[in-house]
């Protein structure tokens, strides 16, 4: 299944998500992670969207997922954060 | 004696060659072989440019700006959807090392944008830094700033309004909705200003240029000198311009 949401980040920027989910396992298929934030360095959203194939879609896993790749690459967001993000993503789900 | 960095005018460019002269001065400071550099410039043709993060195609209207001759090109740096016309960009490239430049992102936006806003004074425009990334005068933007950190250097750039036409920037930009688009381009309307609309006059590219040098000559205590690119620098913008910019790799990659 694949789904898009647009969702402005409270104080910051507005995040564009595309995603494909499998509709049965709730698993990411792909990511992408689009808008008018900052992140860096700015090859890190394509790390967070590697590491998230094959996530499962849920609130709890996203956020504790994201903030572990967040600390492991050392990214810096300005106008993004991993709730933020995690929201995003699961507004997706139809 | 004040510490010395190099100015460049370069005027009229294109979208792909301004993006690669930015990248160019980032590669060459990085490794000590130029000093901080300020550049203002403009844009020939008329171009949008898009923050690292977004979608061209879900942002652009491609066939509207192919009808225009607008060109389009990703930044490096993250941050909105521009259409650069009628306006002066700057940008300014500094060794993260630097003691002007403070390892905080957040502060060295505001550092930067003091320049800016010192420039804006000269022209007896008053404006102040509201973050993350605008300068704003009477309450409205003024101008959109965007910064990035490679090789353990800063690039930022950003624009300075001269004018604007918010219904031809809204024929080039998609909007989520169709339907709201009269709403945006009045929303915009009210929230976006620039130098001709505040001083009731036209001001040209040099005597905004002339001001911006104050400006940064103050804020950050130094002098600007007059220079050119270096061969290396020319070298890597051509580079820059012919592998990257102007590629539909890189600038269709989201």
């Amino acid at each position: 299944m694949q789904s898009r949401s647009i969702y402005k980040i409270p104080n910051g920027k507005l995040l564009k998500i595309f995603l494909e989910y499998n509709e049965k396992t709730n698993l990411i298929y792909e990511l992408k992670i689009t808008g008018d934030f900052f992140a860096y360095p700015e090859e890190a959203i394509e790390i967070i969207e590697k590491e998230l194939k094959n996530a499962l879609l849920n609130k709890e896993i996203l956020i504790k997922k994201i903030d572990s790749i967040v600390k492991k690459n050392q990214i810096e967001f300005i106008g993004l954060n991993p709730e933020g993000l995690t929201q995003g993503i699961l507004m997706c789900l139809k | 004696m004040k510490e010395k960095w190099r100015l460049l005018i370069t005027e009229k460019n294109s979208a792909y060659r301004n993006m690669a002269m930015d990248r160019a001065e980032l590669v060459s400071i990085s490794k000590g072989n130029t000093p901080p550099t300020v550049r203002f410039f403009t844009w020939k043709p008329r171009a949008i440019s898009i923050g690292y993060f977004q979608s061209l195609e879900d942002e652009v209207n491609l066939d509207a700006c192919k009808n225009l001759g607008v060109d389009y090109v990703r930044r490096i740096t993250g941050g909105g959807a521009v259409f650069h016309d009628k306006e002066l960009t700057y940008s300014i490239v500094i060794p993260e090392s630097h003691s002007q430049v403070s390892k905080n992102i957040m502060e060295s936006y505001g550092r930067i944008c003091g320049a800016i806003i010192k420039g804006l004074k000269q022209l007896e425009i008053d404006s102040s830094y509201i973050p993350i990334n605008d300068i704003i005068a009477d309450g409205k933007k003024i101008s959109g700033n965007a910064q990035t950190r490679k090789a353990k250097t800063v690039l930022q750039h950003g624009t300075i309004l001269m004018d604007v036409d918010v219904e031809e920037m809204f024929s080039l930009l998609l909007v989520p909705n169709e339907k709201i688009r009269d709403k945006m381009i009045s929303d915009v309307k009210q929230r976006v200003t620039s130098i001709k609309h505040i001083l009731g006059k036209d001001i040209s590219f040099n005597q905004i240029a002339d001001a911006m040098r104050i400006g940064f000559e103050e804020e950050f205590n130094i002098e600007l000198n007059k220079g050119i690119l270096t061969d290396e620098e020319i070298e890597l913008t051509n580079k820059f311009e012919k592998e990257f910019f102007s590629t539909k790799e890189w600038n269709h990659r989201r």
